[in-house]
């Protein structure tokens, strides 16, 4: 019995530190895009969570940005735009620099 | 630079910002998604009352203050919409239509569970989110990670599945699907079960007495079952489930435009077989009745856009349930030579109708809910025969008007009308009634402001058995701060014991059930308070609840298997009956994306039996939760686990000298765990799990089970799990619009 409490701990402590240190090389890619409604956003999010070698997304539609890191060997930058494209999206390639000012922008506004 | 100079801004703001005035256009999204402007919503700024409210043409003007800078617009139809202002720039504000008339919408993001803080009556919702922790065969099965519900088996044999809500039967629980009473009558013991989880879109259990806009019926709560509408966005669900006991399970269903977004259709197919015979517990009875479902239903929605929304579904349910003796077969001559068996055979057709209309300025609204049921069983247990059918037909008819333009007072009242008809026939008895009930009823909601909401409710109903009854009802709500929120809620309510009916299961003993009235009413005061306290640690949400509700009974009927060695007697309560429950609940993130749940609650339950105020049995004192949820970073795996420490309680015992087969009068507490874990791809997911992962089993869950014809024969005394450990598999698969 104690065993099992044990046990089940483990597992969930296994999973925490699994997706927190079994990070191999990514690369990050930024784009702006043509999203209008939360909807779109809960569409692409969902579509582009499980493209390959996606580590972590964020997308928002308030700034019509999308920031996406994956793991280089899996994926590649052309592939995801064209992924967002076949949603019907557009995707416009932006640096980080141009994605976080975008962003912080946003949230200074916010405040 | 520009972020320097919005920066800069936005400083000085507040200090040039005295005597501004914030000006717009409000539009509303029309049928093709086209802009119209719309008039009469209120706008104001959160948390006061400063509101004002759109012209003809949309436009609107509010000054704003120091300090005043989220702007919120509201509107019946639409999703209310919050702003954060910045800049004195003219707002051009689109809002979402939200036509669901006399439906939660459901807010919930992450959490799979939400307790609402603006509802006056203390709900706590069960989204998607949560409905994926468990197996979730069906409705029974959604409540394991919920502390405020309680899942067991009424008896050994039949698998029939009862909840209890503040520690209180199921029975005094009002069960609705889609906001209409329904599972009710001879549903009562099996309907639980008739809804298959995969169909279900959420689920709200609220505590205390309910709204009087649903009936009389709620006493101890209330718990409501939303499916998956026509107009989702998915298209094609489909799960596949198979337990290591034999049991197998499909669900299905999608969603057709018959005629773009105006006119959607959805079928939903359930089929499970569970045929393997398991005795774990080597007592020569069968764990889990063997089962065959076919259950299939159509539902259709027609909303034009333009404030008129209709919705009608029909469906059929077919179920046979065997159980007894691992020996016994269907065909068998039934004497008391042969083994013991149970089967009981249902059919039952169900239909809905409803449809809602809300005025163009968004004041006023009508919605007509109806639906119907046909329920047939044919049973035994053992050599006792019980058939039964019910036909019941429900309208209700509801008229919602904003008395002034910002949505400070609200009317609530309609018409309803109940009509039910019994046939029963047990120890070849006949017992045949027709229940008829119109009502009327008034619901005043006072909202003056975001902190505080008012709803009192009336309503009165004219029985042809019972006469004239009155019911009230009162809920209060009042957050003081960001932190803290206050809610209080009195009512009474009242219900008809199906004396013979929602008690079949105890046919599984040897005692013959006597019984005086096949039907009378039962009655009682709810009274409740909880208090919800918000905080942030360490940037994450800590929520803490606390809450007590007490039901006290004027009337109640009331299960005695302890006076009489030769009969169960069901009989009218004679002197006290009370149910207390005390209740602590923390939900918090200690790790991101790891939602933890502790809860805690105390019953104190306690009925006159045979004269005497005594614990009732077979319910335990005490249940603490512990529920762990995690996921990994976007979702693609999720584990979950609970953990129910179920406390002891009591065993009735006949009190007379034969106490030969008498056991223990005490069971002591028990430990149940579960676990899943789940892994989700694009359009499908897998999971794998384990229910009562300890394998914990009550022993001897049927009494003197060598010889179940004789006097001692019982297998109604359960207290805790009769099945031991299941490992469950899964597959779910899904495709959108």
């Amino acid at each position: 019995m104690k065993k099992l409490i044990l046990m089940a701990l483990v597992i969930f402590l296994g999973a925490t530190v699994n997706s927190t240190f079994a990070q191999k090389e990514t690369k990050v890619v930024c784009f702006k895009s043509s999203m209008d409604c939360e909807n779109c956003q809960k569409t692409l999010t969902e579509h582009l969570r499980f493209e390959k070698g996606v580590k972590d997304l964020k997308v928002d539609f308030n700034t019509n940005t999308i920031f996406l890191e994956y793991k280089t060997g899996k994926n590649n930058d052309e592939a995801i735009a064209k992924s967002i494209e076949k949603k019907g999206y557009k995707a416009e390639k932006i640096s980080e620099d141009e994605y976080h000012a975008l962003v912080d922008n946003q949230e200074v506004k916010k405040e | 630079m520009k972020n320097i100079l919005v920066l800069f801004f936005y400083v000085c703001f507040p200090v040039i910002s005295f005597s501004q005035s914030i000006s717009g256009k409000v539009f509303g999204k029309g049928e093709k998604g086209e802009k119209q402007p719309l008039p009469g919503v209120h706008i104001y700024w959160e948390n006061t009352q400063n509101g004002v409210a759109s012209n003809d043409t949309g436009n609107f003007e509010i000054k704003q203050k120091e300090g005043q800078h989220m702007l919120v617009f509201s509107f019946v139809g639409y999703t209310t919409k919050k702003l954060h202002v910045h800049g004195s720039a003219p707002l051009e504000v689109v809002l979402e239509p939200n036509l669901e008339i006399e439906e939660v919408t459901v807010v919930q993001k992450d959490r799979g569970t939400y307790m609402s803080k603006m509802d006056p009556v203390h709900t706590v919702r069960i989204g998607n989110a949560e409905l994926h922790k468990a197996a979730c065969c069906n409705l029974a099965e959604s409540f394991e990670t919920n502390p405020s519900v309680d899942v067991s088996y009424s008896d050994a044999v039949t698998g029939a599945k009862q909840i209890r809500l503040l520690g209180l039967d199921g029975i005094y629980s009002q069960l609705q699907t889609e906001n209409m009473p329904n599972l009710r009558g001879l549903a009562t013991n099996f309907g639980l079960t008739y809804v298959p989880g995969p169909w279900m879109e959420s689920i709200q259990v609220s505590k205390g007495a309910a709204s009087v806009v649903n009936g009389y019926e709620s006493i101890a709560g209330q718990i409501n079952v939303n499916y998956k509408k026509p107009d989702d966005q998915e298209k094609l669900f489909l799960n596949v489930f198979a337990s290591a006991e034999g049991r197998k399970e499909f669900n299905g269903n999608t969603n057709m435009k018959v005629k773009g977004d105006t006119i959607t259709t959805g079928l939903f197919v359930h089929a499970s077989d569970l045929s393997k015979r398991n005795d774990h517990n080597n007592d020569g009875f069968i764990d889990e009745p063997l089962m065959q479902v076919v259950n299939v239903f159509n539902r259709w929605k027609y909303n034009n856009f333009k404030g008129f929304m209709a919705q009608a579904g029909i469906g059929f349910m077919n179920e046979d349930r065997l159980g007894g003796q691992m020996d016994f077969r269907e065909d068998m001559e039934r004497t008391v030579e042969n083994p013991y068996g149970i089967n009981i055979k249902t059919n039952r057709l169900e239909g809905f109708l409803k449809g809602g209309y809300v005025s163009p300025n968004g004041r006023t609204a009508v919605a007509l809910l109806s639906n119907f049921a046909y329920h047939k069983t044919n049973s035994f247990y053992g050599l006792n025969d019980f058939d039964a059918d019910e036909t019941r037909f429900y309208a209700n008819l509801v008229l919602t008007r904003d008395l002034d333009i910002y949505g400070k007072n609200t009317i609530n009242s309609g018409v309803s009308f109940v009509n039910d008809h019994f046939n029963e026939s047990l120890y070849s008895n006949p017992i045949a009634r027709t229940e008829q009930v119109p009502g009327v009823f008034a619901e005043y909601t006072l909202k003056p402001n975001e902190q505080f909401t008012l709803m009192a409710g009336i309503r009165a109903d004219f029985h042809n058995n019972f006469g004239t009854f009155v019911t009230p009802r009162m809920h209060m709500r009042y957050r003081f701060s960001e932190n803290y929120t206050f809610r209080i809620n009195a009512g009474k309510g009242y219900r008809t014991a199906n004396v013979v009916s929602e008690n079949i299961f105890l046919l599984a003993n040897a005692r013959p059930l006597l019984w005086s009235d096949d039907s009378f009413q039962e009655e009682a005061w709810n009274f409740g308070a909880s208090f919800i306290q918000d905080y942030v640690l360490f940037d994450r949400d800590l929520q803490i609840n606390a809450e007590y509700f007490y039901t006290r009974f004027q009337s109640q009927l009331v299960v005695d298997r302890e006076t009489s060695a030769e009969n169960i007697i069901l009989s009218p309560l004679n002197g006290k009956s009370y149910a207390g429950s005390l209740q602590f609940d923390m939900r918090y993130q200690p790790v991101e994306r790891l939602d933890v749940l502790l809860a805690y609650r105390i019953n104190d339950i306690k009925q006159t039996i045979g004269g005497v105020l005594k614990e009732k049995p077979l319910t335990s004192r005490y249940k603490g939760l512990i529920n762990l949820n995690y996921t990994t970073n976007l979702k693609k795996w999720m584990f979950d686990y609970t953990i129910q420490f179920n406390g002891g309680g009591r065993i009735p015992v006949v009190s007379s000298d034969a106490a030969i087969a008498t056991g223990p009068e005490e069971f002591d507490p028990f430990t149940v765990m579960n676990a899943q874990i789940t892994k989700y791809f694009r359009y499908w997911n897998i999971y794998v799990g384990s229910e009562n992962l300890a394998g914990f089993k009550q022993k001897n869950p049927v009494t003197d089970a060598a010889h179940p014809y004789g006097e001692f024969f019982d297998a109604t005394n359960v207290w805790g799990p009769v099945l031991g450990r299941r490992i469950y598999v899964g597959l779910r698969f899904h495709l959108n619009h």
